[in-house]
């Protein structure tokens, strides 16, 4: 059984990291934009957040999918990465324009007072800050992109669920095959966010 | 005073004793409660005031020692300590008003849900109890949109409602802003004009002095000394007494002579 | 983007068809969740510690895993211990068992969001310990859950988008089958993701009135699900 499953646990790993980076990228653009930008880009990056998060995952890596192959030649590997990495951005879009409302706004007074223009002190004062708030949610998000990986299972990447599948049909024992995904999934979610929980604990300041 | 060998009491102490694991808060206190009496327990924070209180409707069970409800032996094993809290109304520091509940409701809830009253029943006991402590105009309106004193007042009715043989207040104004605590205490003085039966934990020592029958002071979790209010404001026996009364009524603290023991509550 | 209307009105008939199923399973699965939310988290917050391990054990497996795994597990995984079910019956468990889980943990924050005072006020008027959780604590807790609760809806709505991949005929099913006869994925996956759209808009907004209307002075207190 684990012949068949451990390939599939490193493409599960790799989507949900780049799905990560990119939604972190899009995420942290989008907050800033829906902050401070001027009304048409608020307008645009905030129906880019509603919009993707009223719509299942699932809906947006077929979209994508079918998309990104019409004009380019990408393996399902990358389209699905990107995908989960485009719907994630929404997710993180909202969890960053929290944390930066959180930060108050003496900070951007204060940092404008020394001197500093509006996006010097934006991307040293207010986003450092921002993304130590973002933190424990920032941790949440990666257990949920890890789950969700599995749905890049319909364009066919070999990740876990793929191979658990193979591993179903050609052993005849279904419950075994997706019972032993189970567990590396609840290994996967367990140590991440423990893992996790304990560098923010290291990095932690006080405010 | 009034005459302690005429009547039988409400309640009777013996010799309770209460400790959070090994910490005593409660030493061997003995005191007895006659029908219609006030009795005001003083005493710096953290002398187990408060925890007594709390021993006597069993909210905190006692670690050892008796409490009698009129006959009854609350602290027998076996009795059931629901049937008890009903008949000692308590009214806590913090209010602790049922925030989901409209005024009206935060007294109907205890009658209909505890003495199974029908509602009508209950919201007409429950206007007259309002009408007491002149809260009858705000019945409608949530605990979030009143003031600390008009909570505090709802807290009483809430208590009344119940037709407690005895009531209980655990600090009612130390919770308040010092131009609230007056409505509060007006109450207090009218229930205690009215013949209630009252306990009151408080710092208040005019209203002690003014309303009391007797007032107990205690410290390290024992009762040090007791006494009508004339007496033990004037007249204190025990030294104790006497430093805590000065540095009250002075506002001047001296040194603590040995151990104040530790807040607990 | 004429030929997309086209498309649309072609498609609409069969895809509402499958969002009829959608909603189903929602509320399904909404109302076998809070069935088992509900008193997991009463015996999460009051329980005897003897059950708790059982409940972490529960919550660990269904928040822990993705809810494809749990899906296959149990249509395709739990036949081979004699445990069949129907497509549908498959569906309703899996995504009921899930959103069970999720609800505990809304329900556990929302109680143990009140105050601890309220059960001692409650005790303090005779009240039992049941008593207290049942006037006093639940129905201030149930209050505050509302915005958690909303959130576990709307995210239900979306979430029962996997179970076309064991052939039950929801709203994706029926997408699956119109882009594959007319070759035109990306229109369909579009209407589909516009059929979401609608629908969730619109349930936020109904929820948001209900809010309004259920909102207690000073018992709003934002509880946020995720």
């Amino acid at each position: 059984m684990l012949q068949f499953l451990l390939p599939g646990l490193g493409v599960t790993v790799s989507v949900t990291l780049i799905a990560l980076c990119l939604g972190g990228c899009i995420g942290a653009l989008m907050a800033v934009f829906r902050v401070y930008g001027n009304p048409v880009i608020k307008g645009l990056a905030a129906s880019y957040s509603v919009v993707v998060r009223a719509v299942p995952v699932v809906v947006i890596i077929f979209i994508l999918f079918f998309v990104i192959s019409a004009f380019i030649d990408l393996s399902p590997f990358m389209s699905g990465a990107i995908a989960l990495g485009f719907a994630s951005g929404a997710y993180q879009t909202e969890i960053f324009r929290g944390a930066i409302l959180s930060i108050p706004r003496g900070q951007m007074t204060a940092a404008r007072g020394i001197g500093m223009s509006r996006a010097k002190a934006i991307r040293c004062i207010i986003l450092p800050q921002a993304f130590r708030v973002a933190i424990p949610s920032l941790i949440n998000e990666v257990t949920l992109v890890l789950k969700d990986s599995s749905l890049v299972f319909v364009i066919g990447v070999p990740e876990l669920m793929r191979r658990a599948q193979y591993a179903s049909a050609s052993t005849m024992e279904p419950l075994l095959a997706f019972g032993t995904a189970a567990c590396f999934y609840i290994v996967l979610t367990l140590t991440l966010s423990k893992a996790l929980e304990a560098v923010e604990k290291r990095f932690a300041i006080q405010f | 005073m009034k005459d302690e060998t005429m009547t039988r009491p409400v309640l009777r102490i013996e010799n309770l004793c209460k400790s959070f694991g090994t910490t005593p808060v409660v030493t061997d206190v003995s005191f007895d409660v006659h029908p219609s009496e006030v009795i005001v327990i003083i005493g710096s924070s953290g002398t187990g005031k408060s925890t007594l209180l709390q021993c006597l409707n069993l909210l905190h069970l006692p670690t050892s020692g008796k409490i009698f409800l009129e006959d009854q032996e609350i602290t027998a094993p076996g009795v059931n300590q629901d049937r008890v809290r009903r008949q000692m109304g308590m009214v806590f520091q913090e209010f602790n008003l049922f925030n989901h509940l409209t005024v009206l409701g935060n007294v109907t809830v205890g009658m209909t849900r505890v003495l199974g009253m029908p509602v009508k029943d209950a919201e007409k006991k429950a206007m007259n109890e309002l009408e007491r402590v002149g809260m009858a105009d705000h019945r409608h309106k949530y605990p979030a949109q009143l003031s600390g004193g008009q909570k505090q007042r709802v807290g009483i009715a809430r208590a009344l409602g119940m037709s407690p043989k005895v009531m209980l207040f655990d600090e009612p104004t130390s919770a308040l802003d010092p131009e609230l605590t007056g409505e509060v205490l007006a109450v207090m003085q009218k229930l205690a004009a009215e013949g209630m039966t009252m306990i009151i934990v408080s710092h208040e020592m005019g209203f002690a002095r003014e309303a009391a029958d007797r007032v107990i002071f205690m410290e390290n979790g024992r009762i040090e000394e007791q006494g009508p209010p004339d007496r033990m404001f004037t007249r204190p026996e025990s030294e104790r007494t006497r430093k805590f009364l000065s540095i009250i009524t002075t506002g001047k603290a001296e040194p603590p002579s040995g151990s104040l023991g530790q807040d607990t509550l | 983007m004429k030929e997309f209307f086209a498309y649309a009105v072609m498609a609409l008939p069969d895809l509402l068809q499958g969002t009829v199923v959608t909603l189903q399973l929602t509320a399904g699965a909404l109302v076998i969740g809070l069935a088992i939310g509900l008193p997991l988290s009463l015996l999460r917050v009051y329980g005897p510690k003897l059950i708790q391990p059982f409940c972490t054990a529960y919550l660990t497996v269904f928040r822990g895993t993705p809810l494809l795994v749990q899906l296959f597990v149990v249509y395709y995984g739990l036949p081979e211990i004699g445990l069949s079910f129907s497509r549908m019956a498959a569906a309703f468990i899996t995504l009921g068992c899930n959103s069970g889980a999720y609800q505990c943990e809304y329900f556990r924050g929302a109680i143990q969001a009140v105050s601890r005072d309220q059960m001692k006020a409650a005790r303090a008027i005779g009240m039992s310990r049941f008593q207290g959780i049942r006037h006093i604590i639940l129905p201030q807790a149930l209050r505050l859950v509302i915005p958690a609760w909303s959130n576990e809806l709307i995210a239900m709505v979306k979430y029962t988008a996997i179970v076309f991949l064991i052939a039950v005929p929801d709203l994706m099913n029926k997408a699956k089958i119109l882009s594959s006869q007319n070759f035109a994925p990306i229109q369909t996956y579009v209407l589909v993701a516009l059929i979401y759209l609608v629908l969730v808009g619109f349930l936020s907004l109904v929820l948001h009135g209900i809010q309004r209307k259920l909102a207690v002075p000073g018992l709003d207190a934002g509880m946020d699900g995720r």
